[in-house]
């Protein structure tokens, strides 16, 4: 069906009635066929990968998502009280809500587990005007209980056949690696208070204000260079064993270690063209804990997919386990597919059957019409012939 | 793909755009289009390089780049740290250098250092609330003006402002004076994430380019 355009001038004051909160909007017609068709396609993917579906509440104590876990600012969450007095949220982010499920259901368990999800995420943007959604599709897989280079490796690999899947051709995963940054700062011995406002000067790309925070903080031009030679990005995996001989410590030679032998098992999946690597990618989430990777395409000014390794936020539930997940964020997905001119499949509309109003044996025969189309799976819609024509002349007026 | 990968250049109307051109020129990125003063046209094709310029109001140019209307932008600092979109800020073209400043009549002095309740009025709400929430730790009403913010303390609208100075002559005429500094600004070069990513051989090119020209422009 295709949505009635709206007469504006037919409706007076019960107009301001039908249009949604500011960043929130309705998904019809043609365009939540395609919706269905992408979430389709890719939870295909991941139920091929094993990939188990959950779901879990939109509504979660406040907790789940606090500081300590390093998710979302708490004055972008929508939060409120229950009786009690709790404190709630809608969530912002899946990956706490499922490592909460692993925590409570399998405590103990040794073996990798692997969830998939899907369902609206819920940001409370400061400003009205920036034109950003506040609620969003999510879809994405946890591969939890596996610290291995594989898992990485098969998260990446995942990603970037769902994204394939939806018809989607130019993109790139740009990879990097949390602990990188942290062993840098480290082999600096930079404060907390340092350490975060680099990471968001870094994150920005904003290397003179990197620079200048060095400087007034008194490290010497060794260090500054460290920080500030990382920040341009590599072509492939090759050019990660060059930077090797010049690092410093331990944990930065382990996070281009773990990058380089990535990239061999990408290589494996035969994904690696698709894959960039990038030193200086830092995650708004401090959950992470290693491999960090966003999916960048044309047509849309923000990722269309994030996500990483985070070996210490399920042990904030009390399970001691390593993981790493993957999330696509559909709605940037679509407005880049829109904008590339991709066409999405989506199911054929239903087919027509009409009977005559009032007469009982055209209707029989048209009902086992309609139901033997449906018992070939294919979609029908019965129609009283006389009413059709009114039919169409009371949906525009109501 | 084949040949160079077309970049779009958002530019500040006005001054900054003029001196932005000369850089770029010197760097050896032109568009004669531009030159044009009777074009009408909206959108500047140099077609032998693919590059593409448009001028836009200041504030909007972080809006352009931010949703990859533009892949590169020049804009100041002042709207950069204003608008506070998520775009990269990757080199400091040098040019258009002045301060941000908290000014105000003389007796305005006594009390700001006092602490009390301040009412500021200033074109640039979320800095000046950065600088005293944040830095100065002070509570203040802060009031949005969309120019000659001078006026504020002159007529009683305000105790004092934060605005841009260059030279401090307008200060200076209506009997005020810097009382203190909130940060330097300058010309900045900002960035799309998504291009910086799949653009990165076009876009690391330009900015090399630059900061190569105004480095050795610098040695002079």
């Amino acid at each position: 069906m295709t949505p009635v355009q709206i007469k504006t001038t037919q409706h007076g004051r019960q107009l301001d009635l039908l249009h949604t909160p500011v960043g929130l909007r309705d998904c019809v017609g043609a365009e939540m066929a395609q919706k269905q068709t992408i979430l389709g396609r890719i939870g295909d993917k991941m139920r091929l990968y094993g990939y188990e579906q959950l779901e879990t509440p939109t509504i979660e104590f406040f907790d789940v998502f606090s500081n300590e876990v390093g998710t979302t600012p708490s004055r972008e969450l929508y939060k409120f009280f229950d009786k009690e007095g709790n404190t709630l949220v809608l969530r912002p982010d899946f990956t706490p809500s499922v490592a909460r499920v692993a925590s409570r259901y399998f405590r103990g368990e040794t073996a990798p587990l692997r969830f998939c999800y899907r369902g609206s995420a819920f940001y409370n943007h400061a400003s009205d005007l920036q034109g950003k959604l506040r609620e969003t599709t999510q879809i994405g897989a946890e591969l939890m209980n596996e610290p291995s280079v594989h898992a990485d490796a098969e998260m990446i690999a995942l990603l970037i056949e769902s994204l394939l899947s939806t018809g989607l051709q130019e993109f790139r995963i740009s990879i990097g690696n949390a602990e990188y940054f942290r062993g840098l700062c480290r082999e600096a011995d930079l404060s907390a208070e340092d350490e975060a406002e680099l990471r968001d000067a870094i994150s920005r790309r904003n290397y003179f204000a990197a620079e200048d925070l060095l400087k007034s903080r008194g490290y010497d031009r060794s260090v500054r260079d460290k920080f500030l030679s990382f920040a341009d990005f590599l072509e492939n995996g090759q050019e990660l064993g060059r930077l090797l001989e010049s690092a410093g410590s331990e944990r930065t030679r382990e996070a281009l270690e773990r990058l380089i032998s990535l990239d061999g098992v990408l290589r494996e999946y035969g994904v690696a063209d698709h894959v960039n690597y990038d030193l200086s990618l830092l995650s708004k989430y401090n959950y992470y804990t290693g491999v960090i990777f966003k999916a960048y395409t044309y047509g849309t000014g923000e990722p269309v997919a994030a996500g990483g390794r985070y070996d210490r936020l399920l042990s904030f539930f009390g399970m001691n386990a390593p993981a790493v997940g993957a999330m696509i964020a559909v709605d940037p997905l679509m407005e880049a597919l829109r904008r590339q001119k991709i066409e999405v499949s989506v199911p054929e509309e239903a087919q027509t059957v009409s009977y005559q109003a009032g007469d009982d044996a055209s209707f029989r025969t048209s009902l086992r019409q309609a139901a033997s189309l449906r018992a070939q799976g294919k979609a029908a819609v019965l129609i009283p012939d006389a009413q059709s024509e009114q039919q169409e002349g009371t949906a525009c007026r109501e | 793909m084949q040949g160079i990968t077309e970049l779009t250049i958002a530019l500040t109307k006005g001054r900054l755009a003029g001196r932005t051109m000369e850089l770029l020129g010197r760097a050896g990125y032109t568009c004669e289009e531009m030159a044009d003063k009777h074009s009408r046209k909206l959108i500047f094709r140099n077609e032998e390089q693919k590059l593409n310029f448009f001028l836009a109001k200041g504030p909007d140019v972080p809006t352009y780049v931010e949703y990859g209307a533009a892949d590169l932008g020049v804009v100041g600092s002042d709207v950069v740290l204003e608008e506070n979109r998520r775009v990269y800020e990757v080199l400091d073209l040098g040019f258009g250098r002045c301060r941000m400043c908290v000014a105000g009549p003389p007796e305005a002095r006594e009390l700001l250092d006092s602490g009390a309740m301040l009412r500021v009025a200033t074109k640039y709400p979320e800095i000046a609330r950065d600088y005293f929430y944040h830095r100065r730790q002070q509570t203040v009403e802060l009031i949005k003006l969309n120019g000659s913010v001078e006026l504020g303390p002159i007529v009683g609208l305000s105790d004092v402002i934060v605005d841009i100075v260059e030279t401090g002559s307008t200060l200076k005429e209506n009997g005020l004076l810097v009382l203190e500094d909130v940060c330097d600004l300058s010309a900045r070069m900002i960035v799309n994430q998504v291009s910086m990513q799949l653009k990165a051989r076009r876009i690391r090119e330009v900015i090399g380019g630059l900061r190569e020209q105004l480095e050795a422009e610098g040695r002079k």
